[in-house]
């Protein structure tokens, strides 16, 4: 009871002792607290993704959940005959691999390039190629639509919507292929280079294959980014469209439960995808261990 | 420099190069600045081509109401001259054609050349046994002939004007100074929203950042990352969507409130919650906190937990040990942060598009569509963009300078 006292009021001239059990209690306390922040926080993340997936298979017409009409699979029966939503697939899928093709190239030699410069122009560069990144998404497509068109007379569509999406995934790219080339060691490349191969040798089976990773990480963060994309594309793609800039423009005329079962499979291959991830890594964490 | 090329020879790092500068050039630079050029080029459109267009129009609707004039004549005389109703009949309806084409000034001149053509006979077909006043028809048919010459004439010029010289342009500032005054508070308001959503999505994602930070063990961690990632890669516009499912007036907000006794349901009440910027606001923390998240809690990692063991040894309470320990560490992913925040969310088409669908305020990325698709006015849109865009470097800036954080520390 004494130690109760003196730890709830901590005097000047208290122990040691019992300020530690203060701030014990004191750690105790906001735990708490900072418990259920997480669970409403939580909450908040996931709740309007559950009510879309449950809308998803409600038998009404318009998507909701509190107007319960019977379970169906109508509207994931109906997507693979809606021609606007398989075509924009087609197209979404058509530029992701466009921007891997350009992105990966670019990021790749812009980081080459930034890791070996050492002079005070490389602070310029940086900041020249990471600003696609810290453009507004909407003003990268309006440049794009707008360059191609007065330079070359070629109208907006499904080519300057992959030029766009390309100029700012390149940069996520290069931040990537430089976070691995910081890392590397220089003197595999130099010993090879003493015994006599060449430079487009010791790229091609040095500096490549120790890059590789980052080829397949960034080709896999380029096309979801791409696939995703939505601001730059909404004004650099024209009257064509993407799978997300249809379901943009079917959201703006009404609701469709549709757009919840296109939803409910997004959620699906996300979760999906970060389950398997997590295996994959506790398996390769086992694997290290044992 | 000559580091890549003694690492990868000549030829390769001449690649390399190119293709920098091709992203630079083709990509980055140009691009932007071609933006910038547009915005300062002023199109007259109050100039020669659209006073010639405000003529034509007006020529059309004159001709409009001098045809109604003789259609009245007509429908005046037949009756006196013909019995049989068939006249009577088949001239107006042959009329109310001939006005249509004129209504509608289209800027080709093909329609005018068959209108006299169609008018005469119908005029003609009456005329034998008319007995009334044929000098005040000749006389409006005259007029009208001359109005189709005139209209001919300009219309011809009008289609030269367009093809040759185009619209006029001059660099001004014009595009700018003539913002009108709702487009400027649309701007300010954008801004000010953009900055709130930041705010609050620190306020909100910082203790989530460091609980992420702070988790016992690798497990917790794991699930916790993956609670945050899910959500995190689900497209915007699907989690903008959950969201409008919410705020509808047949919506899950106003069904709670029915239950709650608030509204009532089957009267058809119900809040738009989606008519208001407050929504947008609402689903635009939804949308963009995680992009705080993320960076925030990769500082946080870095830091060296004894430190806060060690103030907390020392006395320091809580608040104390976040203000002065964990947040000035945290500084350059605080940074990080707020600037992705603030940028998608100032400039953001996405949410108000679909969430308001028309309903509730402008947001000043709608204003700059509105300007490129609908007003067909290219270079007040590039000055509108140029204007969002100096707004998010000013911001950038200006959060570098708050957080004494460099570039390099920011794009990481």
């Amino acid at each position: 009871m004494t130690t109760l006292d003196t730890a709830s009021a901590p005097k000047p001239g208290t122990t040691p002792r019992a300020s530690v059990v203060t701030a014990k209690r004191e750690t105790d306390w906001s735990n708490a607290l900072l418990n259920a922040y997480l669970v409403i926080f939580f909450a908040y993340m996931f709740l309007p993704l559950i009510f879309m997936v449950i809308a998803a298979f409600n038998a009404s017409p318009t998507p909701s959940v509190t107007d319960w009409q019977g379970f169906t699979l109508r509207w994931f029966q109906e997507l693979p005959y809606d021609e606007r939503f398989v075509q924009g697939l087609f197209n979404s899928i058509l530029i992701a691999f466009g921007v891997i093709a350009i992105a990966i190239p670019l990021g790749l030699s812009g980081a080459l390039i930034l890791t070996r410069l050492q002079s005070g122009a490389s602070t310029f560069l940086y900041t020249v190629l990471v600003s696609p990144i810290l453009m507004p998404g909407i003003v990268l497509g309006v440049t794009t639509m707008i360059f191609w068109r007065d330079f070359f007379n070629v109208q907006a569509g499904l080519f300057t919507a992959m030029v766009a999406q390309a100029c700012f995934i390149a940069s996520y790219c290069m931040l990537l292929f430089m976070a691995r080339l910081q890392r590397q060691d220089r003197v595999l490349e130099e010993a090879a280079l003493d015994l006599g191969a060449s430079p487009v040798m010791v790229f091609r089976r040095i500096t490549l294959p120790f890059l590789m990773p980052t080829i397949v990480t960034g080709s896999v963060i380029a096309f979801l980014q791409s696939i995703e994309n939505y601001n730059t594309t909404f004004f650099a793609i024209g009257g064509s469209y993407t799978l997300v800039t249809e379901i943009g423009s079917r959201m703006r005329f009404g609701l469709s439960p549709m757009i919840n079962a296109i939803g409910v499979i997004f959620v699906f291959i996300t979760v999906a995808g970060a389950v398997t991830y997590v295996l994959m890594q506790r398996r390769r964490d086992r694997k290290a261990k044992g | 420099m000559t580091s890549l090329i003694k690492s990868y020879g000549k030829g390769l790092t001449g690649l390399f190069v190119g293709l920098t500068a091709i992203w630079i050039v083709l990509m980055i630079l140009v691009p932007t600045l071609r933006m910038v050029d547009r915005a300062f080029i002023y199109e007259d459109r109050g100039g020669e081509v659209a006073m010639l267009a405000l003529e034509i129009d007006r020529l059309y609707t004159e001709k409009f109401s001098l045809e109604q004039e003789l259609l009245v004549l007509d429908a005046a005389e037949t009756p006196s001259t013909d019995s049989v109703g068939v006249p009577s009949v088949g001239v107006p309806s042959v009329g109310a054609g001939l006005p249509s084409p004129s209504l509608t000034p289209s800027p080709s001149a093909a329609p005018s050349p068959p209108v006299p053509s169609v008018g005469v006979p119908s005029v003609g077909v009456p005329s034998p046994g008319a007995g009334g006043t044929p000098r005040d028809r000749t006389a409006l048919e005259g007029r009208i002939a001359t109005l189709e010459g005139r209209i001919a004439t300009l219309e011809a010029q009008e289609t030269d004007g367009s093809e040759i010289k185009g619209v006029e342009t001059s660099y001004s500032l014009r595009n700018f100074t003539d913002m009108s005054a709702i487009h400027v508070e649309i701007f300010l308001m954008t801004l000010l929203y953009a900055l709130c959503v930041t705010l609050l999505c620190f306020v909100v994602c910082y203790p989530v950042a460091y609980a992420a930070a702070s988790m016992p063990t690798a497990e917790k961690l794991t699930l916790m990352m993956v609670g945050l990632v899910i959500p995190y890669a689900i497209n915007e516009l699907l989690r903008i969507f959950s969201w409008v499912m919410i705020l509808e007036k047949q919506g899950i907000l106003n069904w709670v409130f029915d239950a709650v006794g608030l509204i009532d349901f089957e009267a058809g009440e119900g809040i738009r919650f989606v008519a208001s910027n407050g929504a947008v606001f609402t689903v635009m923390v939804y949308a963009y906190i995680l992009f705080m998240v993320f960076p925030i809690y990769n500082t946080i990692d870095t830091l060296d937990r004894n430190q806060i063991e060690a103030a907390r040894d020392l006395g320091a309470s809580t608040w104390r040990i976040h203000f002065r320990v964990v947040i000035p560490h945290a500084k350059p992913g605080i940074a990080v942060g707020s600037i992705m925040t603030f940028m998608l969310s100032a400039g953001s088409i996405a949410v108000p598009e679909i969430v308001g669908r028309g309903l509730h305020p402008d947001w000043f990325s709608q204003l700059i569509y509105r300007r490129f698709f609908e007003a067909d006015s290219w270079y007040e849109g590039s000055a509108y963009s140029l204007a969002l865009l100096v707004a998010c470097v000013i911001f950038i800036l200006a959060n570098m300078a708050i957080f004494k954080v460099g570039i390099r520390d920011i794009a990481k």
